[in-house]
């Protein structure tokens, strides 16, 4: 007993998880922050060298990379807050007795099981203004709508996508909270003759934040890296009015061969990053306080 | 007891067979011309018995991204690539490819000079040569011969002319577009829209290789593609890719389509078009001088067994192997293949190859050099810009200029 | 009663149109896998000859069921090393603050890295392992990002759990250990059969590492299926077919875990 209670229990219990994430990362995360203080072209390895902050000092300067920013940050307010909003209620519906609600709910997970650029060529096709089905039938019914060729339209268009293939995320997640709340106080509010509002906002809503918490920051960190369906339907257009942040890095990375330059972008928008999950993090948490 | 015996002497078998043949694994995609060079590989297996051949199809826009990471390990894990013409010279100034003039200039027979001059200089950088070509993408004019035949309107031979015809053609009440146009950001706009510029003899770079891509003949060009555009594309065409393009033509929405030559054996094929089979033609585009594209086979120079890589290459890159190649569908890029009778009678027919031979003769890619792709991808993006009206086609052709200044610069 | 019946009527409703807005790309594509190559792009045309070619040639002619197995096999093992893992040190995270607030956010500190940035490293490194295109790599590559999204989503359902009851269980005589494995443990199966679907879905899309990690015969779907968008155009009808050919079997398993799901509560609570 004596030799194993040097490590306590709590740091036992993280260290797989520790030591799996060093393993495979230490040396990716490492080289990386190297390669962003380099002119590290990968057309001409042999020429490497150290360049100070350069890479970092291009970044304020560089208009593409904040226009992408912005449509990002768009995006992700955007998608996140309908994806809540729509994943809340329909937890709270299938969370009822619904008939068929096993049905339902494996039917309701689905769209995220489709790899997303599949899901991105299929709304190409589904939206397309000249032989989609959708504009065919909002033209029946005397709407006319083109979603990939205005500017503000296309990025909410690529919103609507997201929406569609994620939302189901915050339903499963939002449904497991409500499964393991207890039943007491439910029971407690139902004896005192709560109405379901009162209920709803006094005794869910409270014990759900945690649940809450993580559900918006986990799919807010995957929003953040929308790039498949911009890269399969606008590539970015038209004009700059599409192009995400992730694509931004990608092509300047891999496509245009400059790698420092991306590695050097892309620590700048882990730190963006992280201080929008932190201060998200210590608001949800003072909430919870209060 | 027995049956274990049985087990291992199978499987010493099964170890012996596989190091008696090696296998070589090419990264391919899964297009019609990847199935026409399975169907020749028995072939070569059969001339080559310590070889064996393996396609490892990829996804097209991911193949680069696959390319590139396979150059940076010790040893690739494929020992052919395929390469697109955008990237032959950075992969080349790279270091990646392994350099093949003279094993080219040795083999006696093969005639390097025999494919089509634009197409072989692709694979040449700096005088060396790191690719050999596998097909050609040139562009055509391909149009519905039926309803300029009902309409009684000659094919447009210049570019003005096009946008004029198109016009006349368009019912948009009808749905029927004059154009089937792709004017999607980055590469898809100025593959299509630099066929105008060259109509109109503009470039992006002239002879001595100043920026000229806001001259005022590529303005003017711009201005009529962007007409087109307008007055007989789709709405939606402003994101339009090929796809979409291609698909309103086979749907029989169109009259012309500016595209690779070779969609025209697709679209004359009942599979793809059902009844409208059969009324496709195409041309030279209009002004004569075309996009070029093409593939190119290379060896990374960190492939496994250079030797046995180069066998295959140069068989199948070989004058007989690819009068096969094109007999069976492929798209050619050899000229004793072009103006081969036989391969006439049983490809495509006579008018058909001597079209190819015309537009071959005089056809070039989007850009060449050590930034090829982010040249592209920057005036695919003006042009974009200016077709969406975000900005004025001055405007985006001097913000192209300045933008290409400055990777030159890089 | 009448307003009872009215609320019921208007979920079923609400239930209904979710369902609807869910199903109908899925009804779309079934009509377009079996449509010829010139009528898909009329959406007008709802009577025609059914064409099987797409399907015959998905499911005989392709290598797809394979992909199909590798994505299950690698996504499974995803899915439950990360839940198990993940849940020891969500508890730890939960109940101790195990480093904080900054080790929270330091074990998510590679997702917010774009991938583009360390793939090339990591494939470096799983060269000199020998790991390419095998399932090793892959899954180690995919818990790396997935295990600290799972360990992220099961602190919540830890910290929803009360903690009389693991207190109530140490008066009885359980080791800390004992109390989080036979009494806490039993309280999130909700949250972790959610947490291992995620985890499984977050690997089964996942394309960039599987584009560059895996080849040959390890492919996994996502890679397959994003094959079908061609230099030569999008073949949508074969790409129909196997998206549907993908999404049941899933579907199914999905159906069966959140059964389990549900059921967890209520039996086997001692506390």
């Amino acid at each position: 007993m004596g030799r194993r209670a040097i490590v306590p229990l709590k740091y036992k219990m993280v260290i797989p998880l520790v030591l799996l994430l060093l393993a495979v990362l230490i040396y990716p995360m490492g080289s990386s922050l190297l390669v962003s203080f380099q002119d590290y072209r990968l057309t001409a390895l042999r020429e490497r060298h150290f360049v100070g902050f350069d890479n970092y000092l291009r970044i304020p300067r560089d208009a593409r990379f904040w226009n992408a920013m912005s449509n990002t940050l768009i995006f992700v307010s955007s998608a996140v807050f309908l994806e809540f909003v729509f994943g809340f209620g329909l937890a709270l519906l299938l969370h009822r007795r619904v008939r068929m609600r096993n049905f339902f709910r494996s039917v309701l997970l689905t769209p995220m099981f489709i790899t997303p650029v599949a899901v991105g060529l299929i709304f190409r096709f589904m939206l397309n203004s000249e032989f989609g089905i959708i504009p065919y039938l909002l033209r029946s019914l005397g709407i006319e709508v083109d979603f990939f060729a205005t500017s503000p339209l296309a990025l909410f268009s690529i919103v609507f996508i997201d929406v569609w293939q994620w939302t189901p995320f915050m339903m499963l997640l939002l449904l497991a909270g409500l499964e393991s709340l207890p039943r007491e106080p439910f029971e407690a509010a139902r004896v005192d003759g709560a109405s379901a509002w009162f209920t709803f906002r006094k005794v869910t809503f409270p014990l759900m934040r945690p649940v809450i918490v993580v559900a918006v920051i986990i799919r807010m960190l995957d929003a953040f890296k929308v790039f498949e369906y911009l890269y399969v339907i606008t590539r970015g257009g038209p004009g700059n009015s599409t192009e995400s942040i992730m694509y931004y890095i990608y092509r300047v990375g891999f496509r245009f061969f400059r790698m420092g330059e991306a590695a050097a972008m892309s620590y700048v928008l882990a730190l963006i990053i992280l201080l929008l999950v932190f201060l998200e993090f210590q608001l949800l948490r003072m909430a919870r306080s209060t | 007891m027995k049956r274990l015996g049985l087990f291992v002497s199978f499987l010493a078998v099964m170890s012996l067979a596989a190091l008696g043949a090696k296998t070589l694994t090419i990264i391919m995609e899964e297009v019609p011309d990847t199935d026409v060079i399975r169907q020749l590989i028995p072939e070569f297996e059969a001339q080559n018995p310590d070889l064996k051949i393996v396609i490892d199809a990829m996804p097209y826009e991911a193949m680069r991204d696959k390319i590139l990471t396979e150059f940076l390990a010790p040893v690739s894990s494929y020992d052919i690539v395929i390469v697109d013409n955008p990237w032959t010279d950075e992969f080349a100034a790279g270091g990646f490819l392994v350099d093949l003039t003279d094993r080219v200039m040795a083999l006696e027979g093969y005639d390097f000079e025999d494919f089509a001059k634009p197409i072989r200089e692709i694979g040449i950088y700096e005088g060396r040569i790191f690719g050999l070509p596998f097909y050609n993408y040139a562009l055509a004019m391909i149009v519905r011969q039926d309803v300029f035949d009902e309409a009684g309107i000659p094919i447009p031979t210049n570019i003005a002319d096009y946008v004029k015809v198109c016009r006349q053609l368009t019912n948009k009440e009808e749905g029927f577009y004059g154009a089937a146009m792709q004017a999607k950001r980055g590469y898809k706009i100025f593959e299509e829209g630099k066929n105008y510029m060259y109509a109109l003899g503009a470039d992006v770079f002239d002879d001595e290789g100043n920026i000229v891509i806001n001259s005022h003949l590529a303005k003017a060009a711009l201005h009529l593609y962007i007409a087109n555009l307008e007055a007989a594309a789709p709405k939606g065409a402003i994101n339009w890719g090929f796809d979409e393009a291609f698909r309103l033509m086979a749907a029989g929405k169109a009259a012309t389509m500016i595209t690779y030559n070779w969609m025209l054996p697709s679209l004359n094929n009942p599979e793809k078009t059902g009844e409208l089979a059969g009324k496709f033609a195409f041309y030279e585009v209009p002004g004569g001088k075309a996009v070029l594209g093409a593939w190119y086979w290379s060896i990374p120079r960190n492939a496994a067994d250079i030797e046995a890589s180069w066998r295959f290459i140069s068989w199948v890159t070989s004058k007989a192997v690819e009068k096969k190649r094109v007999i069976l569908g492929g798209a050619p890029v050899r000229m004793s293949v072009l103006k081969d009778p036989k391969v006439w009678e049983k490809g495509y027919g006579k008018q058909y190859y001597l079209t190819l031979v015309k537009i071959l003769e005089d056809a070039e890619p989007l850009v060449r050099g050590l930034h090829a792709e982010e040249i592209i991808e920057t005036v695919g993006l003006e042009m974009n810009n200016a077709a969406a009206g975000i900005k004025t086609v001055d405007k985006a052709l001097d913000d192209a200029a300045k933008a290409i200044a400055e990777i030159i610069g890089k | 009663m009448m307003r009872r019946r009215l609320r019921s009527a208007v979920v079923h409703v609400l239930v209904w149109v979710a369902f609807v807005i869910v199903v109908f790309p899925y009804f779309w594509m079934f009509l377009t896998s079996l449509k010829p190559y010139w009528l898909i792009t009329s959406p007008n045309v709802w009577i025609f000859r059914p064409v099987l070619d797409n399907w015959r040639e998905v499911i005989f002619e392709s290598k797809l069921p394979l992909y199909l197995l590798n994505s299950l096999i690698v996504g499974g093992t995803v899915a439950l090393v990360s839940v198990a893992v993940g849940s020891l040190a969500a508890y730890s995270f939960s109940r101790f603050n195990t480093g904080g607030v900054p080790a929270r956010f330091a074990i998510l500190a590679a997702q917010m890295l774009p991938p583009v940035v360390l793939v090339i490293s990591i494939f470096l490194m799983m060269y000199h392992l020998r790991l390419l295109k095998t399932y090793v790599g892959i899954i180690v590559a995919h818990l790396s990002f997935i295990l600290p999204l799972v360990t992220w989503f099961l602190i919540g359902f830890f910290d929803e759990v009360p903690r009389e009851l693991e207190e109530q269980a140490m008066v009885d005589g359980y080791t800390r250990f004992q109390a989080f494995y036979k009494v806490v443990l039993p309280n999130v199966r909700a949250g972790a059969a959610a947490a291992g679907i995620f985890g499984f879905v977050l690997s089964w899309n996942d394309f960039f590492y599987a584009l560059i990690l895996t080849g040959g015969p390890t492919k996994t779907l996502p890679v397959a299926v994003a094959g079908f968008w061609t230099f030569r155009g999008i073949e949508m009808g074969q790409m129909a077919a196997a998206i549907i050919v993908a999404i049941v079997p899933v579907a199914v398993a999905s159906f069966f875990v959140q059964k389990y799901l549900v059921k967890g509560l209520g039996g086997g609570l001692k506390y």
